[in-house]
């Protein structure tokens, strides 16, 4: 193992994340990994890196890294106006400093290094589930690492390397999200489901890894409870007070709630870059 | 059996109307199954009470609508053999919990009726959620069905025994909780240090779904 970062201090919330721990969701284990899997995949892609390997996970801001040892590194994801270069290639060098201090665009940030983070796997994966006891959010003083057979290697003609822009995202902005009907479809009427596609959703500062708590024209659906049955990553649940949940990779594998749809696997990424206050519409699939 | 499109890529079959011992006996029908002979293309699976969640890899069923109905057909085939009884497996119980008078007091009973009730019972784990491991157990007897507290306590400690609405279970691991708490036990229902010992990982959890469970009352002793 090679040495890279000390954790100076974690910011918000920092934890190792990577494709998510896949198949135990009948254990009642969420897949977890990253929340934005889109600016994950870019980070690592750009340093050749497999694509399940692991990458740091920052909330919004306030991390700062201490560079232990020389190593290529991509940042990608929301911007907190970090002091390196984001969406490009960048080498970092021993007693550097990495620091993302001011949030203004998106939540998510995602940092990757050559040959991809070193950490515990459990069930599969490296993603810290720390609600469920599987693995722990990062702490200051946390050494992290790198796989030392990093295969990396910068073709020297080339100047640097870097996501196109047509790739990188405006979280400010994004497009209404496809749902697909849910198991409940039914058991909200014609006029629910209008007021659903037409209204514009605030999502609210209640959501976290586990869930996006939406705030608008409250749903009525009937029956309000249902016999508690599988839910997934983007299922948009409906509790009493008719204020949808959409449910993100750290949330729960059965629930008890309506749903009137789910959100497709390929737009829960904008979702999730979506901040506090930030609106959203949704468009039904096809 | 009936189905729905859940997402791109997944179906949900509804196996059973109701709780009780025909919903359990096809739902561990229908695991077994699907554990032994996984239809293909088959990423993941999730039972729960009455319904099961199949997820496909879209690469190979690039239209799960279309295997749908036979689907349905075998699974409702599956579901109507016999299947061996489910094993049973003890858990040691203190019955201390902050909310078992709140539980005697809904069902007027007394607090060694309620203990007697909840320890009578050869629970069916109808499945696992909630946090990893946890079991939602079933049938509870009428007698003890509480609420839930409406506001849930910040944190309720792993192991801890409760009763929501009609279902008992046991808290796997430290979580906000809404559930009435009525004793704990000191077994491990989540130990990820157990998958570093034995050779399986699903060892980290204590109990499967379709297993069976009988509450043992223990007293503590105090310290000499």
């Amino acid at each position: 193992m090679t040495r890279v970062f000390e954790v100076l201090t974690p910011g918000l919330s920092a934890s190792v994340q990577d494709q998510g721990r896949l198949g135990w969701r009948r254990f009642g284990v969420p897949a977890s990994g990253a929340m934005d899997d889109h600016a994950a995949a870019w980070a690592n892609r750009l340093l050749d890196n497999p694509p399940d390997a692991p990458v740091l996970e920052l909330l919004l801001q306030g991390a700062r890294l201490a560079v232990v040892e020389e190593a290529w590194i991509a940042v990608a994801g929301a911007d907190a106006q970090a002091n390196v270069p984001t969406w490009r290639i960048v080498r970092v060098r021993a007693g550097d400093q990495i620091h993302f201090p001011r949030e203004r665009s998106g939540v998510w940030i995602y940092l990757a290094v050559e040959g991809g983070f070193e950490a515990e796997r459990i069930l599969g994966s490296a993603s810290a589930y720390e609600r469920g006891g599987l693995g722990r959010l990062l702490t200051p003083g946390d050494i992290l690492c790198r796989k030392p057979d990093a295969s990396f290697r910068l073709v020297p003609t080339v100047a640097g390397r870097s996501v196109a822009w047509s790739e990188r995202r405006d979280y400010d902005s994004p497009p209404p999200l496809r749902v697909w009907p849910g198991p409940q479809w039914n058991c909200f009427s014609e006029h629910e489901r209008e007021s659903f596609f037409a209204q514009e959703w605030t999502v609210t500062s209640r959501s976290d890894r586990a869930g996006y708590r939406l705030t608008g024209i409250a749903l009525k659906p009937q029956p309000s409870q249902i016999i508690s049955e599988p839910v997934r990553v983007g299922s948009i649940q409906v509790p009493g007070n008719g204020q949808p949940i959409v449910i993100m990779r750290d949330g729960p594998t059965v629930g008890g709630y309506p749903k009137i749809g789910m959100v497709d696997p390929a737009d829960v990424s904008w979702l999730a870059q979506c901040r506090p206050g930030a609106k959203v519409r949704f468009r039904i699939v096809g | 059996m009936k189905w729905t499109l859940y997402g791109p890529d997944a179906l949900l079959f509804h196996f059973a109307d109701k709780l009780g011992d025909a919903a359990f006996a096809k739902g561990r029908a229908i695991v077994a199954e699907l554990e032994n002979h996984p239809p293909p293309g088959l990423t993941e699976f999730v039972p729960a009470f009455t319904t099961v969640l199949l997820e496909f890899d879209p690469k190979q069923v690039p239209d799960p609508v279309r295997i749908a109905p036979d689907l349905a057909a075998r699974l409702e085939a599956t579901a109507a053999a016999e299947i061996a009884s489910a094993p049973i497996k003890d858990i040691p119980v203190v019955y201390d919990g902050p909310d078992l008078e709140r539980v005697a007091q809904h069902n007027r009973l007394s607090i060694d009726g309620v203990i007697a009730l909840h320890s009578a019972t050869i629970y069916k784990v109808y499945m696992l959620g909630f946090s990893p491991g946890f079991p939602y157990l079933g049938d509870l007897d009428p007698r003890l069905h509480t609420p839930r507290w409406p506001s849930p306590r910040t944190r309720v400690p792993a192991g801890s025994i409760g009763i929501g609405g009609e279902h008992t279970g046991i808290y796997s691991v430290a979580s906000p909780g809404g559930w009435n708490i009525i004793g704990h036990t000191a077994l491990k229902i989540l130990d990820p240090g157990r998958a570093k010992t034995e050779a399986s990982e699903e060892s980290m959890f204590y109990l499967r779904h379709g297993d069976r469970v009988r509450f043992v009352g223990v007293t503590v002793k105090s310290n000499p």
